[in-house]
């Protein structure tokens, strides 16, 4: 593996005494795309969210290009500049228009003046398809809209890394494939991408490799082919017969 | 048993009696024999009612000032002719009657300048130099001491000017102590910021005003150094802000409470710092979120304003209660405080109108 940009070293969490994140040992190289699956309270999203900070935890340590994170802290304003991240639930802020959205950070952070800033956001919301959308509030857009706006709010930062943090769990079916084309076609540019995701479909076809959670434990690491063709955890073969059986 | 549509059912208006205002109304006002009778009887009611305040208000009223004698005839309804006579009284209270063309200004300018500041295109850096400039004038005009205009001290002031100076300037600057008050007691860090806020807000809260008025009024001299005077009127305001803010922090953090995790996470996720995230994220969803409850405290402190009166300050009601004692024009009391009534609901009415205005045109806190 060429130097990771991402490396995670016997990383663990606690919520009081539950212990969520034990033990992760993880390294996701450059332009690598990996995928995190397991049944919900596995601790898929607990762990990508230690990534950038924004939860702590007790024991380990996160490098993010060159930045390192430990429970006592670090750089999180370099880690965050270097981390692109996509909710759930989206979190766009609803008071400023999709462009908006956007150019906050730039401006606010990078330093990038108004103009410039717009000009980068624009292109980005044309890449997702969604600049005739541009100067709407986000409670004017469909879900699929939004988070496509939320993905271009959080490459306008220019990251190294993008986390998917559930993208497509909140959508309506008709909504799920926009999203997901977007999140290939990132994919295909070349974007290392850390993806906890239930759309299998999409692990198999973007994945470099897969990761299997279960119990704030990783079970399996596997590329998709052998994920999915020979799965060698028990628990493994027994989340892919309940998801894959439809 | 199968169907398939075999035709798209083009939409259709509603049958006519389910809309319009005459469905409306019989759905509102006549939909059963009780309601009728109920509705009729307030109909009467309200017209008696209304009726009644005409022929005393305008019908039989007299407004030309022909002495209080003609007032007094049989027969006469309200006595406009009072306000009219006493309307400089109510107004500018005892501020030197030849000097009171600049109380006037002041208040154009102080007024002009609120209608100014409603509109959102204006609300950049260059409007808080204009109000600084108008406060100044404000002081120029009601001080004098300058320009050739003769010195009045404040505890001269009177009327409109001074109620206006203290609503104005009492939420002026106790707005912003309020946000900084609820921010502290929001953060989720302990430390000696957040106790201050918390103590603040429970102990000026579980005071009465008029205590905190007498006090700043009495009180604070006795604790003042020989020779140091700080107008009354200034105390005042002070103690005003002050007990304001307590008030409005409680709303205001109601609404930093209101604020999705959700929001935060992104904002961190983005590198954002925390006084970005506080002024372009967290404030503005805060505020818009409790503009009614905001209003409501504004509407509430204007009209508190004329507690001040316990203190000797000259506000609107003070000079409204020496307009109405004259002894040539006693019992003319009543339209000399409908006047004033009517002077305070100018003012609630604008803000209260002004408030639902806002609420309208904000983007909108769009949650799916």
């Amino acid at each position: 593996m060429t130097h990771p940009i991402l490396r995670i070293d016997g990383l663990n969490k606690w919520y009081g005494t539950h212990h969520a994140l034990r033990q992760i040992d993880l390294a996701l190289a450059a332009q690598e795309r990996i995928v995190i699956c397991g049944p919900s309270g596995s601790g898929k999203s607990s762990l990508i969210r230690c990534i950038n900070g924004i939860e702590p935890f007790e024991t380990g340590s996160v490098q993010v290009c060159g930045t390192t994170l430990t429970p006592a802290g670090g750089d999180l304003v370099a880690v965050r500049r270097q981390v692109g991240m996509v909710f759930q639930q989206y979190n766009l802020f609803p008071h400023l228009t999709a462009l908006q959205n956007c150019t906050l950070g730039p401006v606010s952070t990078r330093r990038l003046s108004e103009r410039d800033a717009q000009a980068a956001a624009l292109a980005l919301l044309e890449r997702v398809r969604v600049a005739e959308h541009a100067h709407k509030l986000p409670a004017q857009l469909s879900g699929g809209q939004q988070q496509r706006v939320a993905i271009a709010r959080a490459l306008c930062m220019q990251p190294a890394l993008m986390l998917f943090d559930e993208p497509t769990s909140s959508l309506d079916p008709e909504m799920v494939k926009e999203v997901l084309d977007t999140m290939v076609a990132l994919a295909q540019s070349g974007m290392s991408m850390l993806c906890v995701t239930h759309e299998m479909g999409f692990a198999r076809q973007v994945a470099d490799r897969i990761v299997f959670m279960d119990d704030g434990q990783i079970l399996e690491i596997a590329p998709p082919h052998e994920f999915f063709g020979s799965p060698q955890h028990e628990r493994t073969r027994a989340f892919l017969g309940d998801v894959l059986r439809h | 048993m199968r169907f398939v549509a075999t035709q798209r059912i083009a939409p259709a208006p509603p049958p006519r009696d389910a809309a319009g205002w005459r469905a409306r109304l019989r759905l509102r006002l006549f939909r059963s024999a009780g309601s009728s009778i109920v509705t009729i009887a307030l109909a009467l009611a309200g017209a008696l009612l209304a009726w009644r305040l005409f022929t005393w208000g305008v019908r039989d009223a007299l407004f030309a000032n022909h002495g209080p004698e003609a007032c007094r005839a049989p027969g006469v309804g309200a006595c406009w002719a009072v306000v009219g006579e006493k309307l400089r009284l109510i107004l500018f209270g005892i501020y030197p009657y030849a000097q009171q063309w600049r109380a006037g200004c002041a208040v154009l300018l102080v007024v002009a300048m609120l209608a100014l500041s409603t509109l959102r295109r204006l609300w950049h850096w260059p409007l808080l130099l204009a109000w600084a400039s108008v406060l100044a004038l404000y002081g120029v005009l009601m001080w004098g001491g300058v320009f050739g205009l003769s010195y009045v001290p404040d505890d001269q002031w009177g009327g409109l000017p001074v109620t206006l100076i203290l609503a104005t300037l009492g939420l002026a600057a106790g707005f912003p102590l309020a946000i900084g008050l609820a921010l502290l007691r929001h953060s989720p860090r302990r430390g000696i910021g957040k106790a201050f806020a918390v103590a603040y807000i429970e102990l000026t809260r579980s005071v009465p005003l008029l205590a905190v008025l007498f006090f700043a009024s009495v009180m604070i001299p006795l604790f003042l150094p020989q020779g140091w005077d700080v107008s009354k009127l200034l105390r005042v305001l002070l103690a005003f802000a002050g007990f304001i803010a307590a008030y409005l922090a409680e709303v205001v953090r109601g609404g930093l409470q209101s604020i999705p995790k959700g929001q935060l996470e992104a904002a961190a996720a983005l590198g954002l710092s925390r006084t970005v995230t506080t002024l372009r994220i967290v404030l503005p969803q805060a505020l818009s979120a409790v503009i009614p409850a905001i209003v409501n405290v504004f509407i509430a402190f204007f009209k508190a304003t004329s507690i001040v009166v316990v203190v000797g300050i000259f506000d609107l009601m003070t000079a409204a209660n020496r307009a109405a004692a004259d002894a040539v024009w006693q019992g003319f009391g009543t339209e000399i405080y409908l006047f004033v009534a009517a002077v305070y609901f100018a003012f609630c009415s604008a803000m209260s109108w002004y408030s639902a205005r806002l609420q309208r045109t904000l983007p909108a806190r769009g949650a799916p």
